[in-house]
C-alpha cells in the first residue's frame, strides 16, 4: 500500500511537532525514520496509525484520503504500530492477548493460528503464560504476530530495539526483511540509533525540529546522517565535559550483599566505590541494575551481607537513614515517582529543604530556579514543566551534602542540549567528591561519562571494567549474555 | 441430618441477596468502574420492591421495580463518573447516603406493614432427592436465580470472547481501545447490568429473605459487605459467591448462637460481620506489604499458603477513560 | 477573568445546582403526597423560626463544623475517612466513661478531662483505621465502615449492659449525668459557649495546619504522590496515621461535646449521623475552608427543621438528608457539565 503525507502540520498549542511534511512511502521497502528526541518522529507515526489527527494536511492511502483516523480504523486499512512499550494486557494470557481485537475464532483455532505464526518466524511463545511474565522482546514478538494476523500492510516499529537482547534484535531484523520482501509490506523503522538504521533500512528519512530535512537511499554515510540530524553546527558527537579523577579510599563497600526486590533478587555482590567515582550500569531492563541502585538508596531489602557507606553500616537501616547519610536517589519516571504534579516549584523546595536543617548550603527557591535554568515561575506546578525542566528541578532539589547520587536514566527523553546540561551539573558534583552511579540504555552515554562500567545480565553482575578498557560493542554482547565475563 | 439440611437451606437463602449484589458489583468493577452506592441502592430497591408489591398485590412487579431502581442509581454513577469525569468514589458515596435517606423518606407509609412475598418454589424432581432435596428443592426464586447467575457469569467472564473483552477493558482500557473495543460503551453496559443485579438483591431482601419494610429494614450494611466480598473474591464470580455464603453462614451461625446463649449481648451478633469483613480484606491484601514480605522470606511456607489468597484488582479500576485526544 | 466575572460564575453554578435540587425535591415530595411549598416553609421555619430553634440550629452547626474541619485534614492526603462516624461515637463513649465515677459537684477540670478523654477515644479509633490502611492495605473506607458498626455495637452493649440505667434499660440511653457535669448553655438553651469557641478554634487550627505548616504541605504531597513523598523523606505512612489521629481527636471531641453539652448521657444515636453529613459538607465545599461555616449552617437548618416533619406533616425526617445529598450531587453535576461544555467549545 502506498502511503502519502501531504503538507502535514501538527501543533500542540504553541509547540510545533511537525511542520510541512511531504512524504511518499512505497510498498515493499524498509524505511528508517531518523531524528533525535523531540524531532517529531513519533508524532508523525501516531498520525499514520490513527492515534492523533494532523492539524493541517492529509494522509493518503493508495490515492484515497483517509479522513479522520482512529487506531482501529487505521488497523482496518492495514496500518499497524508496534510500540516501544507494547500496548498489551499484562494480566491476561498470551493467547488471550493474541485473540483480543482479532477475528472471530474459538479458543482452539486461536491457539493453532498463534502456533502457526510463531513457528513461521521462530518465536518461542507459550500460549498459556501471563504476558506480565514475558520479556519486552517477547511482548514485541507477540504484538508483531497479532498485527500480521490482522493483515497489516504498513508496519511501524517505534524504537523497537530498546530493551531487547542482541539475538532478539537480529531475529527482528531478519523478520522485517522477510516481511518487506514477500507481499510487499511497507516497514517504517523509527529510531535515533544510526548503526541500526544503516544495518536494516533501504531508505532513510531524517527529521529535525519537526521538519523533513533529508531523504536518502542506502548505502548511507554516517557523517551525512549526523549532520542532518543535528544541523551543520553540531556535526559529530559533541565534546563531553571534562571528567575528573576519582578520589582515594573505599567510600562505599558492599560485601557479599544480597539484594531483594519485588520481582527478583540479586545474588551476592561485592563492590567498592571511591569518592567522586562515576559508575555506569548497563543491562537490559530487569537485569538487575535497577535493584542495585535501589539497594544502595535504601529502597530494597538487604538479605545478607554488609553495606558500608563512609564507615557506617547501613544494611539493616531504613530508607531515611540512607538519606541522612547523604545518599540521594533520582527515579527515571520523573513526574510519576519523583515529583508532586500539582504542587508548585516553591512548595517542592520547601519540602525538600526544610528551613531548620541543612541551612546555608541548601538553595532558596528563587536561587534554585535561576541556578538550574528551570523554565518556570515559583508558582508553576511540576505537571506544567517540560521533561527537561522536570529533570532540572529534580537536580536542583538534591541536598548540598549529598555524597552518593543514584540516577535511573538521567537523560531519558531529553534532547541533546538538555542532556549535556544535566551531565555538566552532575560532573560538577563529582568534582566535589560525590560518587555517582547511574543506569542508562544509551551505551554511548555510559562509555562517555563513566570511570567504570558494571554490566548486568539475567539478574547477575557479569562484568566490572574500567570504561576505557571496554568497547560499546562488547558492552552490548555482555548485556546479552555473550562474550567473556570478568 | 434434618437440622444440617435446614441450616444449609437457610444459608443458601440468606446468602442469595449478597450473592446477587456481589456478582453485580464484580461485573461493574471488572469493567473498571466502582459503584460505591450499593448499600443505599439495596435499601432503596428493597423499599421500592415492597411498596410496589404492597400497592399492586403482585410481588413480581415489586421485583421488577427493584431492578429498575438498581439500574437508575447505576446510571447516575456511570453518568457522573465515567462520562462526566467526577470522582467515582465521591459520587457513589453521596448516592449511598441519598438513596438510604430517600428509602426511609418515601418508605415511611409502608413501614411495618404486611405485604406480599415471593412464592417459595418447590422443584419437582429435585425436592425428592436425598439430602440435596430439602436444601435445593424448596427455595425462593431469587435463590435459584443467584445460583444460576453465579455459574452463568463465571462461564461468561472466562470462556467467552465478550467476557475477555470485559476483562481487557478493566485492565488496560487504552490498549483495548486501540484494538477497536468500545471501551466506554462496555463500561456503561456493565455498570448498568451490575446495578440491575444490585437492585435485584434489594428486592430479594424485602420480598423474600427479610420480608417487609421498616426503619431499620435489616439489610443495612449488606451493600458494604458486598463491596468487601468483591475484593475478597478476587473479582471472580465463584470465589465471590463463596465469600457471600461464608458471610451468610456466619449470619445463620449467629442466630443459632444467640438462641443457645441468651446471655451474650445482642449487638455482638449484629456487629460481628464487620470485623470479619476487615479481617478478610486484611487476609487478601497483606501479602503486598513490605513487612509481610520480610517475614515471608524467613517463613516461606507461610508465604506460599497466604499467596494463594492474595488478590489483584483490575488494573484500571476507578480510573478515568477519555477517548478524546 | 475579573473578580466580578468569577463571582458571578460561581454564583451561577450554585444557583443552577440549587435549582436542580429544588426541582428534584419537589418531585419527591409530590410522589410522597406532601405539599412542596408548605414542606419547605416548615423546614426553614423549623430551623430558624424562633430563638429556641435558632439555638438548636447552632447547636447542630457546632458538631458539623468540628467534623468538617477535621475531615479537611484527612482529605488533604486523599483519604476517605468514612470512619469519622465511629470516631465521634468513641469520643462520646470515652467521655461518658470518664465521667461515670464522678457523681456530683465536680470542678470544671473534670469536664475538661472528659473532653480530653473524648479526643483520645476518637483519635484511638481513627488510629486503628489508619494503621489498617498503612500496615494492612485495608482501604480506609472499609476499615472505617467496619469500625463504625463496631462502635455502634459497643454503644448498644454499654447502654443495655454494663452502663444501663437501673431497672430501665432502654434506647433513651444511659443514666443522665448530674447537672453539675453539664456544660452550661446560654440561658437555658442547650447551646454552650464553650462548644462554640471550640468549633471556631478547630476550623482556625485546621486552616493554619494546612496552609502554614510544612506538616500540612507534606499531607498534600503524600496525597498527590506517595512514592515521591517517600523519596523526599516525608514519611507518608506516618503522615497518614497522624492526619487520621488528629481528625479522630476532633471527631472525638465532637462526641464528647454531644454527651457533655447536649444530651448529658450516652445514646445509641449520639453521633446523629454528623460524621456522614460532615463528609457531604466537605465535598460540597470543594474542600475550601471558607465555605464550610455557611454550608454547615444551611445543613443544620435542614436537620433541625426536619424534626418538625413527622410532627406536622407525618413525613419522615430523612427529607433533610435527601435534600443535602441531592444538593451535593447537583453541584457535581453542574461542575461536570460545565467542564464538558468548555471542552466542547475549545474543540470548535
Amino acid at each position: 500500500m502506498r502511503v502519502e503525507f501531504q503538507d502535514i502540520h501538527k501543533y500542540y498549542g504553541r509547540v510545533r511537532a511537525n511542520v510541512g511534511i511531504n512524504l511518499v512511502l512505497e510498498p515493499g521497502r524498509i524505511y528508517g525514520l531518523l531524528g533525535e528526541n523531540g524531532a517529531g518522529k513519533s508524532t508523525l507515526m501516531k498520525m499514520l496509525a490513527g492515534h492523533t489527527q494532523p492539524s493541517r494536511g492529509r494522509v493518503i492511502f493508495n490515492g484515497k484520503d483517509t479522513g479522520g483516523l482512529n487506531p482501529s480504523r487505521a488497523l482496518a486499512m492495514g496500518v499497524g504500530m508496534l510500540y516501544q512499550d507494547p500496548l498489551d494486557f499484562p494480566a491476561l494470557d498470551v493467547w488471550e492477548n493474541f485473540r483480543l481485537g482479532g477475528r472471530q475464532r474459538d479458543k482452539k483455532r486461536v491457539l493453532s493460528r498463534l502456533q502457526e505464526l510463531a513457528e513461521r518466524f521462530h518465536f518461542g511463545l507459550s500460549p498459556e503464560e501471563k504476558v506480565s511474565e514475558l520479556t519486552v522482546g517477547e511482548r514485541q514478538q507477540l504484538e508483531l504476530l497479532r498485527l500480521l494476523d490482522l493483515g497489516v500492510k504498513v508496519l511501524i516499529l517505534d524504537e523497537p530495539t530498546t530493551g531487547i537482547s542482541v539475538t532478539q534484535k537480529e531475529m527482528l531484523f531478519t523478520t522485517m526483511s522477510q516481511l518487506a520482501r514477500d507481499r510487499g509490506r511497507t516497514i517504517i523503522f523509527v529510531s535515533h540509533k544510526l548503526t541500526e538504521i544503516e544495518e536494516l533500512c533501504q531508505e532513510v528519512i531524517v527529521l529535525r525540529q519537526g521538519r523533513l530535512v533529508a531523504q536518502l537511499q542506502s548505502p548511507f554515510q554516517s557523517e551525512d546522517l549526523l549532520q542532518f540530524m543535528f544541523g551543520a553546527e553540531h556535526a559529530g558527537t559533541a565534546e563531553s565535559p571534562e571528567r575528573s579523577q576519582p578520589g582515594r579510599g573505599e567510600f562505599i563497600q558492599l560485601e557479599d550483599v544480597q539484594l531483594s526486590g519485588d520481582k527478583y533478587s540479586l545474588p551476592d555482590i561485592s563492590l567498592q566505590i571511591r569518592p567522586g567515582e562515576i559508575v555506569g550500569l548497563a543491562g537490559l531492563e530487569g537485569s538487575g541494575q535497577e535493584l542495585l541502585l535501589r539497594g544502595l538508596a535504601g529502597l530494597a531489602r538487604v538479605l545478607k551481607g554488609r553495606l558500608v557507606f563512609d564507615g557506617e553500616e547501613l544494611q539493616d537501616r531504613p530508607y531515611l537513614k540512607f538519606r541522612q547519610a547523604g545518599i540521594h536517589f533520582l527515579p527515571a519516571a520523573r513526574l510519576e515517582h519523583g515529583l508532586f504534579p500539582d504542587l508548585s516549584l516553591n512548595e517542592h523546595f520547601h519540602l525538600a529543604f526544610p528551613p531548620q536543617n541543612g541551612g546555608r548550603d541548601n538553595l532558596l527557591p528563587e536561587e534554585g530556579i535561576k541556578k538550574f535554568n528551570i523554565q518556570g515561575q515559583l508558582s508553576t506546578t511540576a505537571r506544567a514543566l517540560s521533561g527537561g525542566n522536570q529533570q532540572r528541578l529534580l537536580l536542583a532539589l538534591i541536598p548540598a551534602q549529598t555524597r552518593l547520587l543514584l540516577l535511573e536514566h538521567p537523560t531519558r527523553g531529553l534532547d541533546h542540549g538538555a542532556g549535556q546540561q544535566v551531565w555538566s551539573h552532575l560532573l560538577r558534583r563529582c568534582r566535589q567528591n560525590t560518587a555517582l552511579l547511574f543506569s542508562s540504555a544509551d551505551l554511548d552515554e555510559i562509555k562517555a561519562h563513566s570511570h567504570r562500567v558494571l554490566i548486568f545480565y539475567n539478574r547477575q553482575l557479569v562484568a566490572d571494567r574500567p570504561s576505557h578498557a571496554i568497547s560499546v560493542e562488547e558492552m552490548g554482547r555482555l548485556m546479552a549474555g555473550q562474550g567473556r565475563a570478568v | 441430618m434434618d437440622f444440617l439440611a435446614l441450616t444449609l437451606a437457610g444459608i443458601l437463602s440468606a446468602g442469595a441477596p449478597l450473592v446477587l449484589a456481589t456478582l453485580g458489583e464484580t461485573l461493574t468493577e471488572r469493567a473498571g468502574v466502582i459503584n460505591l452506592s450499593l448499600d443505599g441502592t439495596i435499601l432503596l430497591a428493597a423499599m421500592t420492591a415492597f411498596a410496589l408489591a404492597f400497592v399492586s398485590g403482585n410481588p413480581w412487579l415489586g421485583l421488577l421495580g427493584s431492578i429498575a431502581v438498581g439500574i437508575a442509581t447505576a446510571s447516575i454513577v456511570v453518568f457522573m463518573g465515567p462520562i462526566l469525569g467526577r470522582s467515582q468514589l465521591a459520587v457513589g458515596f453521596i448516592l449511598t447516603l441519598l438513596c438510604r435517606d430517600l428509602a426511609y423518606f418515601l418508605g415511611n407509609p409502608y413501614a411495618r406493614q404486611f405485604g406480599p412475598e415471593l412464592p417459595v418454589w418447590s422443584i419437582p424432581g429435585v425436592r425428592d432427592l436425598p439430602f440435596i432435596g430439602p436444601i435445593l428443592g424448596y427455595q425462593s426464586p431469587v435463590v435459584y436465580l443467584s445460583l444460576a447467575l453465579t455459574v452463568f457469569f463465571w462461564w461468561w467472564l472466562f470462556s467467552t470472547r465478550a467476557g475477555l473483552e470485559l476483562r481487557a477493558v478493566g485492565e488496560e482500557p487504552w490498549a483495548a481501545f486501540a484494538r477497536g473495543i468500545k471501551v466506554q460503551r462496555l463500561r456503561i453496559m456493565y455498570t448498568l447490568l451490575g446495578g440491575a443485579l444490585v437492585g435485584l438483591a434489594g428486592g430479594a431482601f424485602s420480598l423474600a429473605v427479610k420480608p417487609g419494610w421498616g426503619r431499620p429494614q435489616g439489610a443495612e450494611g449488606a451493600g458494604w459487605i458486598a463491596l468487601a466480598i468483591v475484593i475478597f473474591g478476587g473479582w471472580h464470580p465463584l470465589r465471590a459467591a463463596l465469600g457471600a455464603y461464608l458471610f451468610a453462614t456466619l449470619q445463620v451461625l449467629g442466630i443459632y448462637l444467640q438462641e443457645q446463649f441468651p446471655g451474650l449481648p445482642a449487638p455482638l451478633f449484629q456487629v460481628a460481620p464487620f470485623p470479619v469483613m476487615i479481617l478478610t480484606l486484611l487476609l487478601v491484601n497483606v501479602g503486598s506489604t513490605t513487612w509481610f514480605q520480610d517475614l515471608a522470606f524467613r517463613y516461606p511456607g507461610m508465604k506460599r499458603w497466604l499467596s494463594r489468597w492474595q488478590v489483584t484488582a483490575p488494573a484500571a479500576l476507578g480510573q478515568d477513560f477519555r477517548p478524546e485526544k | 477573568m475579573s473578580y466580578a466575572a468569577k463571582f458571578s460564575l460561581s454564583f451561577g453554578r450554585l444557583a443552577a445546582a440549587v435549582f436542580l435540587s429544588l426541582v428534584f425535591t419537589t418531585l419527591i415530595l409530590l410522589v410522597s403526597g406532601a405539599p412542596p411549598l408548605h414542606t419547605f416553609v416548615i423546614l426553614v421555619a423549623g430551623g430558624i423560626g424562633s430563638a429556641a430553634k435558632l439555638a438548636q440550629t447552632i447547636a447542630v452547626w457546632i458538631p458539623l463544623v468540628l467534623c468538617s474541619s477535621a475531615l479537611l485534614l484527612t482529605f488533604a492526603p486523599g483519604l476517605w475517612n468514612i470512619g469519622i462516624e465511629g470516631q465521634i461515637i468513641l469520643g462520646a463513649i470515652f467521655a461518658t466513661g470518664f465521667l461515670r465515677p464522678f457523681p456530683a459537684g465536680a470542678s470544671p477540670l473534670v469536664l475538661a478531662g472528659a473532653l480530653i478523654a473524648g479526643m483520645i477515644g476518637g483519635a484511638l479509633w481513627a488510629y486503628i483505621a489508619g494503621v489498617l490502611r498503612t500496615w494492612g492495605r485495608v482501604h480506609e473506607i472499609f476499615g472505617g465502615l467496619g469500625l463504625n458498626f463496631v462502635a455502634l455495637g459497643l454503644t448498644l452493649w454499654l447502654i443495655f449492659g454494663p452502663w444501663r440505667r437501673p431497672g430501665v434499660a432502654s434506647m433513651s440511653g444511659t443514666e443522665p449525668l448530674h447537672p453539675s457535669l453539664w456544660l452550661k448553655g446560654f440561658k437555658g438553651f442547650s447551646l454552650s459557649p464553650v462548644s462554640l469557641v471550640l468549633a471556631l478554634l478547630a476550623i482556625f487550627l485546621v486552616i493554619y495546619l494546612l496552609r502554614s505548616t510544612r506538616w500540612g504541605l507534606s499531607l498534600k504531597a503524600v496525597g498527590q504522590n506517595p512514592e515521591a513523598a517517600l523519596l523526599f523523606g516525608l514519611k507518608p505512612n506516618k503522615r497518614i496515621v497522624e492526619a487520621m489521629a488528629l481528625c479522630g481527636a476532633l471527631a472525638g471531641l465532637t462526641g464528647a461535646l454531644q454527651v457533655v453539652g447536649v444530651y448529658h448521657r450516652l445514646l445509641p444515636a449520639i453521633s446523629s449521623n454528623y460524621g456522614y453529613t460532615a463528609l457531604l459538607v466537605t465535598m460540597l465545599a470543594s474542600f475550601r475552608p471558607k465555605l464550610i461555616p455557611p454550608i454547615c449552617f444551611f445543613f443544620a437548618v435542614l436537620n433541625v427543621g426536619s424534626i418538625q416533619l413527622p410532627l406536622q406533616l407525618k413525613l419522615d425526617s430523612s427529607l433533610s438528608g435527601v435534600i443535602q445529598g441531592v444538593l451535593v450531587l447537583s453541584v457535581f453535576l453542574v461542575h461536570g457539565l460545565e467542564e464538558r461544555w468548555q471542552l466542547f467549545r475549545r474543540k470548535k
